[in-house]
């Protein structure tokens, strides 16, 4: 747990680094008075790296993913819950006493 | 719905206490929310963790609950003394409660004085009469007499009111399989798959039915059930897959008069020859002892 979460810190400081060092550029683009078309080469690798580290830390942080499908072999219905609003108790069971002693 | 993980939870935890482990608490709030009956252990383990005033203090506010389960489960194992003891608490405790008055009526029932637990049953409905749980009951009590037709009235007039029970269907639907009544009982299980479309068991259920009213139409529809269960559960219901192979059968024997167009229309042999490798498979993974029995078995469905 703890390498996901740290890497994932990482990769949202390469995101904020790269998120400034585009405001930056684009003042400077505008102290020259050009175009932003899009951010420099090398802000958009970081923002790649950035994607990857964080998508790596999102899968592998939160720990076992449960499964969806109504027939897997975890979520597949075993049996219906017997109805106990309308149990009886003239069974041939209650010739059967189990042995309890009780104190209270 | 108990599904495989709750199942296979709680059969670990009762193994679990039963050697002697800890955790008897968990089992039994486990037990109280997926409302399985396990009466005995529930009295065995409920009764011990009550015995023990160490314990029973520990639980705070559940101590009561935990004494209505005991006091249910005393019920069904015949242990009166025990259940009265756990009733006779909760009636110190609250005084006057509509739920110990359900309790105290559902006691004189478990001792058989039906006519008792019939009196105390209406006075509770004439304070209030819209409680659910004390309708059921009096149709438990016709059950337990041994008047199913008039265990069928009070529940058809208890669903009048409360449509949306599943729980009553899914008893009236077993009332009325007992009684032979096999069309009412289909439209039964046709009340559960309307408001609970992805439970399996419920098509399965009525597949069976309608494969026992017989008819070409119905077998049809039997079949066309089977194979939404098989859907739903993904191929692994064996009773489904062994459901298709018994209607191509009976369409097949049913349909032998008929003109051909007819016949071809409602036949499948896809379907049908699908469905026999699917138990053939699944035989050989499970029971490859009793596959030559179920070959043979299929072999001389087909004809």
């Amino acid at each position: 747990m703890n390498l996901g979460f740290v890497v994932g810190v990482f990769g949202v400081l390469i995101l904020s680094h790269a998120a400034y060092s585009t405001i930056q550029y684009r003042g400077l683009l505008k102290i020259m008075e050009e175009e932003f078309s899009r951010p420099p080469i090398n802000v958009i690798l970081e923002l790649i790296i950035g994607l990857a580290l964080c998508m790596w830390a999102a899968l592998t942080f939160p720990g076992k993913f449960l499964s969806i499908h109504p027939d897997s072999d975890e979520n597949r219905t075993v049996s219906l819950p017997d109805n106990s609003d309308f149990m009886i108790f003239n069974h041939r069971g209650r010739l059967f006493p189990p042995e309890i002693d009780m104190k209270f | 719905m108990v599904t495989k993980t709750e199942e296979t939870q709680l059969n670990q935890l009762e193994i679990q206490v039963d050697n002697g482990g800890g955790g008897a608490w968990e089992y039994l709030c486990l037990v109280r929310n997926l409302k399985i009956r396990r009466s005995e252990k529930v009295l065995k383990h409920g009764s011990s963790i009550l015995n023990d005033p160490r314990k029973r203090s520990a639980l705070g506010p559940d101590e009561w609950t935990l004494n209505e389960q005991v006091a249910i489960a005393a019920m069904d194992c015949q242990c009166l003394g025990v259940a009265q003891n756990c009733v006779k608490a909760l009636q110190k405790k609250f005084p006057g409660s509509k739920r110990v008055g359900r309790l105290e009526a559902l006691l004189l029932e478990a001792k058989g004085l039906w006519g008792e637990a019939e009196e105390a049953y209406s006075s509770l409905l004439e304070d209030n009469p819209l409680d659910q749980a004390i309708h059921k009951r009096r149709v438990a009590i016709s059950k337990a007499l041994g008047k199913p037709s008039i265990a069928i009235e009070l529940l058809n007039k208890y669903l009048e009111l409360f449509m949306a029970d599943h729980d009553a269907w899914r008893e009236l639907a077993e009332l009325y399989l007992s009684l032979q009544m096999y069309k009412q009982a289909a439209f039964c299980y046709e009340e559960l798959i309307l408001s609970q479309p992805t439970v399996p068991l419920y098509h399965l259920a009525y597949a069976d039915v309608l494969y026992t009213i017989g008819g070409v139409e119905n077998v049809i529809s039997a079949r066309k059930y089977y194979a939404a269960t098989i859907d739903l559960t993904g191929g692994k219901n064996t009773r489904a897959l062994l459901g298709i192979c018994l209607c191509a059968s009976a369409i097949a024997q049913l349909s032998k008069g008929r003109n051909k167009e007819d016949k071809d229309a409602t036949a499948a042999p896809e379907l049908h020859s699908l469905a026999a490798a699917a138990v053939e498979k699944e035989y050989k993974q499970k029971a490859p002892d009793k596959l030559q029995l179920i070959s043979s078995a299929l072999r001389s469905l087909k004809i």
